[in-house]
């Protein structure tokens, strides 16, 4: 109740000092013809476009602007929270005469830091099965260059645990916005599940290596607003123990294709997200295993105040023999939650089909997670586990249990931006 | 030698003859650079109640306030007026602060200024001159109890409020009084352009008398 009587007099405030300008400043008058937000190299029209770098909130507070009488002080405040937003520098607002009489155009001019250092967490992540995984990033941004350096941990994405070093250059304006360039070096030790030692090598795959560099050139355009395209390469490298130390390569073509969408109606939210990414090694590129592995993923999200539905669809193919890294894997933090993949499948699968279908209400979330992951020639087993959990921001928690015969076993997950 | 030359040049002028180029070009660029140029001069008159000041030369709207102004934000600027006996050595009563907002119509290029909580409504569609003027002449302390042969001083000063004090300052509430007070007490900083005018020793039986009027454009 308290916070309601606060709310109120802060909104009241907000009103009287709008209330205040209103009378005092003569431009109130005019009506808002257009918003645009313009920084270093790109410039955005909010009603028109569905610019990534804003988010949909303020989006929609600086477009509501538009058919409405100027508010000088609206201005200040959007300003603001456009800096904080944008990490930038300043954010100054003009108006400017509209095309037509009493009307004017509001422009928000970014400037952004010429040099700016951010400390990340991309993922944090404690599960009872497999244990702590996590990432941790610098990046020093000069102008529209980004360099990365990061320590990694993980042992929740894939049949190794993988630990070692990433490095990156990105440049998100190569002579124009909708063109980004990156190039990223890895660089890791493996530590291996018995039951993973024990069943690979075989005729789908690689034998465990004990280390893995990875060099990725990757050029990221803009096709239209929406759909992105990304083409490049990438040259791994791993050395396997057995029989005798040796190096091997899966040099590849990548490619990836992006669709994101956001639709606003009334109270409602629809995000769609769809991906295709194919990864081709070739002979023509030196490689030692020559293979083409395709993933598609479809993920809807609708959001209606505090409810939010998500359905995540995946699903993988790979024809040819693949390196244990470059194979499909269920039973982790964010697909078949509640289940061990090391029993389900250590060595993992050249197919895989994945559902998850997630239900949150404020803080609360419900999940259901049904897939299947083999190889070619095997006869797919569906699996399918349940769970609940709690989300506040970037941080969560979750009980996940496995949906099968006999004894349930949960799997307890805490983590941090990881899913 | 110079005067009979200038004198000459007049009769030149006086007789229909034509001005040389350089002369016009002289006398353009003078009358602009006049007027910038010019010494703001504090001027003081007694209406039978107060004490009204006028300040020829000088221009406030201009520079930063200007761009401001142009980018249709709204600037306020606060005016104090404080009386002192003893050559400026003690205030003969508190000073009295002002609020003038102004804004400017980017259609019609016209300036709006208002005081709030003064007697004058809000006045539109003046020119830069016209509303610095307005500004001006709606300023007054009041003089009662001060005896017309007591010599006085008097100290103008004019500030430009920081940008994000506005919303503070055009709030009618007890909050923007206390402000004022505080932006008026601190030194002003090199994006807030103040000036300071002063004058005396003055009389009030000296002052030039002027009539009681409305204070409205």
């Amino acid at each position: 109740m308290r916070y309601a009587w606060l709310a109120c007099l802060f909104l009241g405030g907000l009103l009287s000092a709008g209330t205040q300008d209103s009378e005092f400043n003569v431009n109130t008058r005019y009506m808002v013809e257009t918003v645009l937000v313009s920084g270093d190299g790109w410039s955005t029209d909010v009603v028109a476009d569905q610019d990534a770098k804003l988010s949909s909130g303020l989006r929609k507070d600086i477009a509501a602007l538009v058919g409405q009488k100027l508010n000088p002080s609206a201005l200040d405040e959007l300003a603001k929270r456009l800096r904080k937003e944008l990490h930038a520098r300043t954010v100054e607002h003009h108006v400017l005469r509209g095309k037509s009489p009493d009307y004017v155009q509001v422009m928000f001019e970014v400037k952004l830091r010429p040099t700016e250092f951010d400390l990340s967490v991309p993922k944090f992540l404690y599960a009872s099965k497999s244990g702590w995984s996590g990432a941790i990033e610098g990046t020093a941004t000069i102008k529209h260059n980004g360099f990365t350096l990061g320590l990694v941990s993980d042992g929740d994405d894939l049949a190794e645990r993988y630990a070692g070093m990433v490095a990156r250059y990105e440049n998100n304006h190569l002579g124009t916005d909708r063109a980004r360039f990156r190039f990223q070096f890895e660089s890791y030790h493996q530590q291996w599940n018995r039951n993973t030692v024990d069943r690979a090598p075989y005729a789908e795959t690689s034998g465990a290596y004990r280390t893995r560099q990875n060099f990725e050139p990757e050029v990221t355009l803009t096709l239209a607003r929406p759909l992105t395209l990304s083409v490049g390469a990438s040259f791994e490298r791993f050395q396997e123990p057995l029989p005798a130390a040796h190096t091997e390569a899966a040099n590849a073509l990548i490619s990836t294709l992006r669709f994101h969408r956001r639709l606003e109606a009334s109270d409602f939210q629809h995000d769609l997200d769809a991906g295709y990414s194919l990864r081709a090694a070739t002979k023509l590129l030196s490689s030692d295993f020559v293979y083409g592995r395709h993933r598609w993923e479809f993920r809807y999200m609708l959001t209606h105040g505090k409810t939010v539905v998500i359905d995540n669809l995946t699903g993988g193919l790979i024809s040819g023999r693949a390196p244990l890294y470059d194979r499909f894997y269920l039973g982790n933090s964010t697909t078949l939650r509640g289940w061990n993949r090391f029993d389900l499948d250590p060595v993992g699968g050249n197919r895989m089909v994945h559902n998850s279908v997630e239900y949150r209400y404020g803080v609360f979330q419900v999940f259901y997670d049904s897939g299947a992951v083999w190889d070619r020639n095997e006869t797919a087993m569906v699996k399918h586990s349940v769970g609940l959990g709690l989300r506040q921001g970037n941080f969560w928690l979750a009980i996940a249990f496995p949906v099968k015969d006999g004894r349930a076993d949960p799997i307890f997950m805490v983590g941090m931006n990881s899913y | 030698m110079e005067h009979s030359g200038t004198d000459h040049r007049i009769q030149w002028s006086v007789k229909g003859k034509l001005i040389s180029r350089r002369s016009w070009l002289l006398a353009g660029l003078a009358i602009p650079l006049s007027r910038a140029w010019a010494e703001p001069r504090l001027e003081v008159s007694f209406d039978g109640d107060s004490v009204h000041v006028a300040t020829p030369g000088l221009h406030f709207l201009t520079g930063s306030a200007l761009k401001r102004l142009e980018n249709a934000d709204t600037v306020v600027f606060l005016s104090q007026i404080t009386l002192f006996s003893d050559n400026f050595a003690t205030p003969i009563r508190r000073p009295v602060q002002e609020r003038l907002v102004v804004s400017y119509a980017i259609w019609e290029r016209r300036f709006a200024v208002a005081i709030p909580g003064g007697p004058a409504p809000r006045v539109e569609g003046l020119t830069d001159t016209q509303a610095e003027d307005w500004c001006i002449r709606n300023l007054a302390v009041n003089a009662l109890g001060l005896a017309p042969d007591r010599r006085f001083w008097l100290k103008f000063e004019l500030r430009t409020a920081p940008r994000k004090d506005t919303p503070a300052l055009i709030n009618d509430s007890g909050i923007s009084v206390l402000k004022v007070i505080d932006i008026l007490s601190r030194r002003p900083r090199p994006d807030e352009p103040s000036w300071t005018l002063t004058t005396g020793p003055l009389r009030l039986s000296d002052l030039p008398r002027t009539v009681r009027e409305k204070r409205t454009f």
